[in-house]
């Protein structure tokens, strides 16, 4: 160093902000640019990782558009979408009201919902295949004890897509109810109290009052679980292995099929791009059907 | 921000980058020594250290490194990542054999019929059939078939005896009408608790080897599946499988229930039959309770059968891969190690049949079989086996039978004559559009 | 009381009911003997470590823990350090390209990461880290979600103060962690948490890159362990791998509750 400390090297100023973001850029090349590059040009080729890359024209995407599978595993996927956030929703929204009101222990209720976010999904999805077992699951049990039928939570083709929606939910709820009482606790109680005075009804309050407020999270709800619901993996890959007759296949479970089971690289590339388009272009429909609703 | 920062911004970057890389991979140093891997299964762990050990012994010029493939997923994709990390071993013991095109095709293996001295030994191990069954699409040879282990019925006697059965169900009449008598719900709940069998009911391609495949081997005879790069199994032999396995669940003789998701019903004696290998006798041995007996005989076969019983043997192969440096003392080395002596130290230690004709003619393999009755009933299997199609494919062919397998025997919703044909046609685009 | 209360407060006890018992029924069929885990109620008849000590001689778990922990302890490290240098020059430092690179970074939020997933194993298998926990770590150490965090929380803090430590002649790496970081505590635990966790729980990566069991990290190690055959037919090993997986979240969580709910919530609410 050979410049005084305090007197700053202008090149050194206009360089230093680069020096900082490097390791970010360096990332950013690697591991975002170069993939997304890459996976473009994979989409035009053949490959079994071993032998020498061939080049397919547009193959792989005409093999995407006949491919019964992957158009069953995308609608599998929104099935569950389907079942899962308005789920998530309800139940969220009914436990973060609940939870707004002045209770003994409330922290612990708090707690023990957000409890399953916590935790690995490794961890909940087998702890929950042994709860769907048919036999001696405990809610079979539950079920038969109270006089009710067993239900076939994940052998029947119609019920295991959502045995692991209600799954996710209980998973993820916690947090959701977090974000909720967030939402709810903005609403001035004077508000209320005002409405209380015009004579409105329990559902013309949540209706004028507390819907308006929490708007902008049951946007953010949606948009992350459908975030999340569209990388829909390990559920299905531990419990089903995306059976009966493919009705739990999830796009993403496909995807990693094609992969690495079949050595598929090209084409499972091309389905991961156009997955992920399609995610993108959801989540846009969504933003706008939303934001456009107030 | 002085140049010492910029520095050391670069650094933990890099040292973040690199200091992994360098410590997690020791590589082989593989001048002059071979590198042998075998599975990691206890038994051939032993056989291949004293395989090892001989051979070391007396070669003390061309000494042999050995270890067992590294314990994970699964053997085929530790080998794989093996051969995109150009860190293969020269010599590997425990591949299956339907998996030997995908990996000749790469062009990564050692054609052996090009080595000295493969011609004789091959013809000497084998018999005609079971050469031309290993023989690759472009007529050489890329691997030695090693060990073998024969799919069959296995019952329990007591369950059995029970039921006052005085022969064992071979054909699918006797089968059926003996799971009709057995099903029960014993404990008066409204369901069944007990069924005469169980297999895989999971989707996974292999799960078909032991299920769908030696039934069709069974009923027609040991037929392949694919013939002349066209789907081969649209036959009476097929969907005759099919409906077989379509009507014992249909009528809840077989449980639906996933074997691996809870405890062994077997064991505990809910399931009189299933389709199993020998594996099955060292694991029982481990986990059944006391006086539990059982026994083996082939798979069912069609009312009408005539002629031998064939069945699935999953067979495993020894292939060298072309990294190898000294193919032809890798060859040697592997000779061996599949000589009758080599064979009957591994029957010995791993309950394993290794693939070679005569198995109960050469008198210390008799004498071995006559003390050990319930693996004497699969050397006796070993006659009549088959192992999979010369296909670079396989995989998928066997996955879309299990697609097919699952909606038709399943859950119904096809007949088997309708699943059979989508199936046939299915593999035929497949096959079609590989070529 | 309230009746309206009572009521309540007998919904939201099943409600916890229904998101503990499940735990609890876990914990206790894994030191429960095999055959007696299907008619488990709520108190056990006859409690056993073995489950535990047959996991144990089936599978590295302890490795496993460690690995996971190593991993996960020095992506979260590698998160802080860059994302808070990252986050510093877009909140601080002018430079051409700053408002690219701000847009960039949002983009690659949006980003989904099956896109890349496919290409970054590729990328692992030619820089030759397939089975080496380069491949675990290297690319988790940058995040963008940690950048947007910090370059949030740099923005309110005064110029005045970075420019007094300039004065004084500190480095801009010094300014960051030793000036800034003690002033911006709560975002540095919210994006530990959240990056400790997310990979701690992250199974899909793992799964690809690594196939070297003495390699592999925990929950990796776990469902392999389950979906696999190696559990053998036995359930009770099975489950207790899974309570050993979850154990060192459950007693963090136990610990520090208040964090983790702040952070994922705040983190709910970037996102």
């Amino acid at each position: 160093m050979s410049a005084p400390r305090k007197k700053r090297n202008p090149l050194r100023r206009t360089v230093l902000p680069y020096f900082v973001v490097s390791p970010y850029l360096i990332h950013l090349l690697l591991f975002v640019l170069f993939p997304v590059v890459f996976s473009i040009v994979l989409t035009f080729h053949k490959w079994n990782i071993i032998s020498p890359m061939e080049y397919v024209g547009v193959d792989n995407f005409l093999r995407l558009f006949q491919d019964r599978l992957f158009w069953k595993a995308i609608l599998n996927t929104l099935l569950f979408l389907v079942v899962h956030i308005p789920l998530q929703i309800v139940v969220a929204l009914t436990l973060a009201y609940f939870l707004t009101q002045k209770l003994f222990i409330r922290g612990f209720f708090r707690a023990s919902f957000f409890l399953p976010v916590v935790i690995s999904g490794v961890v909940v999805t087998i702890l929950w295949q042994q709860l769907y077992g048919m036999e001696s699951g405990v809610i079979n049990r539950v079920l038969t004890s109270l006089g009710l039928g067993r239900v076939e939570w994940l052998t029947n083709w119609r019920i295991a897509m959502i045995s692991i929606a209600i799954m996710a939910t209980w998973k993820n709820v916690g947090l959701y109810v977090i974000l909720f009482l967030v939402g709810l606790q903005t609403v001035p109680i004077s508000y209320y109290e005002a409405a209380d005075v015009e004579g409105a009804t329990a559902w013309q309050k949540f209706r004028y009052i507390t819907l308006p407020a929490i708007n902008p999270t049951i946007f953010m709800v949606v948009i992350l679980s459908t975030i999340g619901g569209f990388s829909l993996f390990i559920e299905p890959y531990i419990m089903t292995g995306g059976g009966p007759l493919n009705s739990t296949l999830s796009a993403m479970l496909y995807i990693y099929k094609q992969a690495f089971e079949y050595y598929h690289m090209g084409y499972s590339a091309t389905l991961g791009l156009f997955f992920a388009l399609l995610i993108m272009l959801v989540v846009v429909v969504q933003k706008f059907t939303i934001e456009s609703d107030d | 921000m002085g140049t010492k920062d910029i520095f050391r911004t670069t650094f933990l970057f890099l040292f973040f980058s690199w200091a992994f890389t360098s410590c997690s991979k020791d590589r082989v140093n593989r001048d002059n020594e071979l590198l042998y891997w075998s599975s990691n299964n206890g038994g051939e762990i032993q056989f291949s250290n004293w395989a090892v050990d001989r051979w070391n012994s007396a070669h003390p010029d061309n000494l042999l490194k050995y270890q067992p493939v590294p314990e994970g997923q699964s053997s085929e994709e530790i080998i794989l990542a093996a051969v995109v990390a150009k860190t293969t071993p020269d010599i590997y013991s425990n591949i299956w054999q339907g998996t030997v095109e995908f990996y000749s095709t790469a062009g990564i293996l050692v054609a052996l019929d090009t080595l000295e001295g493969f011609i004789d030994f091959i013809q000497q191990r084998c018999d005609p059939a079971t050469i031309l069954e290993i023989t690759s699409g472009d007529g050489h040879i890329y691997q030695v078939p090693w060990k073998i282990n024969p799919i069959m019925t296995i019952y329990n006697k007591r369950l059995l005896a029970e039921m006052g059965l005085d022969t064992l169900p071979q054909t699918y009449a006797a089968y059926m009408d003996a799971a009709k008598r057995f099903k029960k719900d014993t404990d008066g709940d409204g369901y069944v608790d007990q069924w005469f069998g169980n297999t895989s009911v999971k989707l996974a391609w292999y799960q078909r080897l032991f299920n769908f495949y030696p039934l069709y081997l069974a009923a027609s005879g040991g037929m392949p599946l694919i013939k002349d790069n066209r789907a081969n199994f649209n036959n009476e032999y097929a969907i005759g499988a099919f409906r077989f396995l379509q009507e014992l669940y249909r009528e809840n003789y077989f449980s639906k229930q996933d074997q691996s998701a809870g405890q062994d019903l077997f064991v505990a004696e809910k399931y009189a039959t299933k389709f199993t290998g020998p594996w099955e006798i060292q694991y029982l041995d481990r986990f059944k309770r006391e006086g539990f007996e059982y026994g083996f005989y082939p798979m069912p076969v069609p009312d009408d059968h005539e002629g031998p019983i064939y069945t699935y043997c999953d067979p495993k192969s020894i292939v060298i891969f072309n990294t190898c440096s000294n193919p032809q003392l890798a060859f040697e080395f592997v000779k061996t190690m599949v000589s009758e002596e080599g064979d009957l130290e591994f029957l010995r230690t791993t309950n394993q049949l290794p693939r070679r004709k005569g198995l109960d003619s050469i008198p210390d393999f008799q004498a071995f079989f006559s003390q050990n009755p319930q693996l004497q009933v699969f050397a006796q299997q070993a006659k009549h086996v088959k192992g999979v199609d010369n296909c670079e494919v396989l995989t998928e062919v066997f996955d879309i039978i299990s697609q097919e397998y699952e909606a038709c025997v399943l859950y119904q919703i096809k007949t088997p004559e309708e699943a059979i044909a989508d199936a046939e046609r299915a593999v035929n685009v497949l096959l079609r559009v590989k070529n | 009381m309230k009746p309206s209360k009572i009521i309540l407060f007998i919904l939201l006890s099943g409600a916890a009911l229904s998101f503990l018992y499940p735990f609890y029924w876990m914990i206790l069929a894994s030191l429960t003997p095999e055959a007696q885990i299907g008619e488990l109620g709520i108190v056990p008849k006859e409690l056993t470590f073995s489950n535990y000590t047959q996991m144990f001689s089936k599978i590295p778990i302890w490795r496993s823990l460690l690995n996971s922990t190593i991993v996960a302890s020095l992506s979260t490290l590698g998160v802080l350090v860059f994302g808070s240098m990252t986050g510093y020059a877009l909140a601080k430092l002018r430079f051409k390209g700053r408002e690219v690179l701000f847009f960039t970074i949002i983009f690659t939020m949006t980003l989904p990461f099956q896109i890349s997933l496919i290409p970054n194993y590729i990328l692992m298998v030619k820089f030759q880290w397939v089975d080496t926990m380069a491949a675990l770590i290297v690319p988790a150490l940058n995040n963008a979600f940690a950048i947007l965090m910090f370059r949030q929380t740099f923005k309110s803090i005064p110029d005045d103060l970075i420019d007094a430590a300039r004065v004084d002649g500190c480095g801009e790496l010094r300014i960051i962690y030793q000036i800034l970081w003690p002033n911006i505590i709560p975002t540095i635990i919210t994006v530990a948490i959240i990056t400790f966790m997310s990979s701690w729980n992250d199974v899909l990566w793992p799964l690809i890159v690594i196939r070297e069991e003495h390699l592999m990290t925990m929950p990796q190690l776990v469902t392999l362990f389950a979906v696999g055959g190696r559990a053998e037919p036995q359930l009770g090993v099975k489950l207790a791998s899974a309570v050993l997986l979850a154990l060192p979240i459950i007693v963090a969580y136990a610990i520090f509750q208040k964090h983790f709910i702040r952070s994922m919530a705040s983190s709910g609410l970037k996102g």
